[in-house]
């Protein structure tokens, strides 16, 4: 069964990347811009080996890259679990932050970038600033919303037992609301990712893949661009089988929030 | 005073609560407003890179009323994001119905889109580039991206919820095609179609505003006018752009999906009124 879910699309891929080699072999569309499967291999390889004794290009794109993601989404996660907490569980502060995230949440990494760009200059300070608050907004929002559906018998059970209210914090509080919250680390993670690819274009200082994708696409080298866009899928993909659902078993499945 | 409590009073319900909650909600930019305007007018931040909001609020009027520019970026904007937007609403919702209704299309594409869907739309501008050159195409192509995927996915949950003995029973009272996805495919999955046209919109908008920046032989477009103010570092007219995306954003989803819910979903009694 789980074979046979594979076949028909990797027979429909394999017969798009056949038909493109074909037509770029031929000549009916232009290989240097549509630059078949056999040459986006190639040109990666190329990248890859090019001055291998030292280091693999490729590698160090795609590790400045995830360097930026950790530190800017980690330093989301914190701001954003702390920001959550704080208005979920006081309506003024709910009451006051809730429209200017809404407000802000739809304004995308890459436009923000040249205001940065003024401030903190081009590389890594903007991109991560930037990467941070991308993944800031859907966590607040998302541990706010947790938080705030918590069950109060809950709370008033454990402070009828003695929980201190800062006691509460950890042990109530963020277990109940621990499926939300990863929703919204879920969420920040892959927005994070994006913006940082995104703000990349715009303000990369010579390392991390977004950049070799709009170095590439400048000169025209489209196996480069291709194959940074599948080196992107592969990546996401990894990550997010790796640390997500790693990170997830660790805390609510082990805890019986959400069913495993 | 008492005058004006009587008036609030004679408000109709509705308008009075109405007016509550935006005054709810423009009270925290006040807020903040006013306390960047005194720091700025005390001398606690004197930083030519962080203009004071009266300064903004200043340009924002030079920009769109006397000198009208705001107005060009905005409207060239939203052409491109409607056409671009139309064409994402039309194909994902097609696309989305034939996944949902057709088992082994849905068994080849849907593995195939879920792989595509975690690239960033950002990143296929260069690809856009690439093949169709460096004008409005390119921010159209970009613009349908985002929305594509959002409206195909969310139609094909959405028609995969709807009771198959309803798909059935209009079957053999003769529905076919196009009519029965007019008249039982569509209301049936409204929610979660309209779900994911307001997600779209969303991804829309923003790959807009990434595909303008990049895109060198766009010239006017919200996004753009952001990107040139890079090159005089001014931050002014950057605040004005990112206001204008925001509140834009913000208007489009409030005004447009939910007059679309009012007239479908909500007419239909398939959620609460809100």
């Amino acid at each position: 069964m789980k074979v046979r879910r594979w076949i028909l699309p990797i027979l429909l891929v394999a017969s798009f990347l056949g038909l493109w080699e074909l037509a770029a072999h031929f000549h009916w569309i232009n290989p240097s811009l549509f630059a078949p499967p056999s040459s986006i291999v190639r040109d990666l390889l190329r990248l890859h080996v090019r001055k291998l004794p030292d280091r693999s290009i490729l590698l160090t794109h795609i590790g400045a890259s995830l360097q930026r993601v950790f530190v800017a989404a980690s330093i989301g996660t914190v701001a954003g679990v702390l920001m959550g907490v704080l208005m979920g569980t006081s309506r003024l502060v709910h009451r006051f932050f809730d429209p200017i995230i809404t407000l802000l949440m739809p304004i995308p990494g890459i436009a923000q970038a040249p205001l940065f760009i003024v401030w903190l200059g081009f590389g890594d300070p903007t991109i991560i600033t930037v990467g941070a608050i991308a993944a800031f907004f859907p966590i607040a929002f998302n541990t706010a919303a947790g938080v705030r559906s918590i069950d109060p018998q809950l709370v008033r059970a454990a402070r009828l037992m003695g929980t201190s209210s800062t006691a509460c914090l950890p042990r109530v509080y963020l277990p109940s609301a621990a499926g939300h919250v990863m929703a919204g680390v879920k969420l920040g993670w892959a927005r994070c990712w994006r913006t940082v690819i995104a703000v990349e274009f715009v303000a990369a200082a010579s390392w991390g893949l977004g950049y070799m994708i709009w170095d590439a696409s400048e000169y025209i080298r489209s196996g480069v661009v291709y194959g940074g866009i599948l080196l992107l899928m592969l990546v996401y993909l990894a990550m997010e089988r790796l640390l997500l659902e790693s990170v997830e078993r660790l805390t609510v499945r082990r805890w019986g929030m959400i069913r495993s | 005073m008492i005058t004006r409590r009587t008036v609030a009073e004679r408000l109709p319900d509705r308008w009075r609560t109405g007016l509550v909650s935006v005054i709810q909600f423009l009270l925290p930019f006040l807020v903040i407003g006013l306390a960047w305007e005194l720091a700025v007018r005390s001398g606690l931040i004197t930083s030519s890179s962080l203009p004071a909001p009266s300064t903004i609020l200043a340009k924002v009027w030079a920009l769109s009323v006397r000198e009208g520019v705001l107005w060009r970026h905005l409207t060239r904007s939203l052409y491109r994001l409607s056409v671009g937007y139309a064409l994402a609403m039309g194909s994902g919702l097609l696309f989305g119905t034939l996944l949902a209704m057709n088992r082994i299309l849905r068994e080849m594409f849907s593995p195939i889109l879920s792989l595509l869907i975690s690239v960033p739309t950002i990143a296929w501008v260069p690809v856009f580039l690439i093949t169709m050159g460096l004008g409005d195409r390119t921010v159209i192509a970009a613009v349908f991206l985002g929305g594509f995927f959002a409206i195909t996915y969310n139609t094909i949950r959405g028609i995969e919820m709807v009771d198959v003995s309803r798909i059935r029973a209009a079957r053999t009272m003769g529905a076919r095609g196009l009519h029965l996805f007019a008249s039982v495919l569509l209301p049936g999955s409204s929610v979660s179609v309209i779900t994911g046209l307001r997600l779209g919109i969303g991804y829309s908008w923003r790959a807009l505003v990434g595909g303008e920046m990049l895109s060198a032989m766009v010239q006017w477009g919200i996004g753009k006018m952001i990107y040139q103010a890079r090159f005089w570092n001014d931050v002014t007219v950057m605040f004005v752009g990112l206001i204008t995306i925001g509140v834009t954003g913000f208007l489009l989803d409030r005004l447009l999906i939910r007059w679309l819910e009012r007239v479908t979903i909500e007419r239909w009694g398939m959620v609460a009124e809100r």
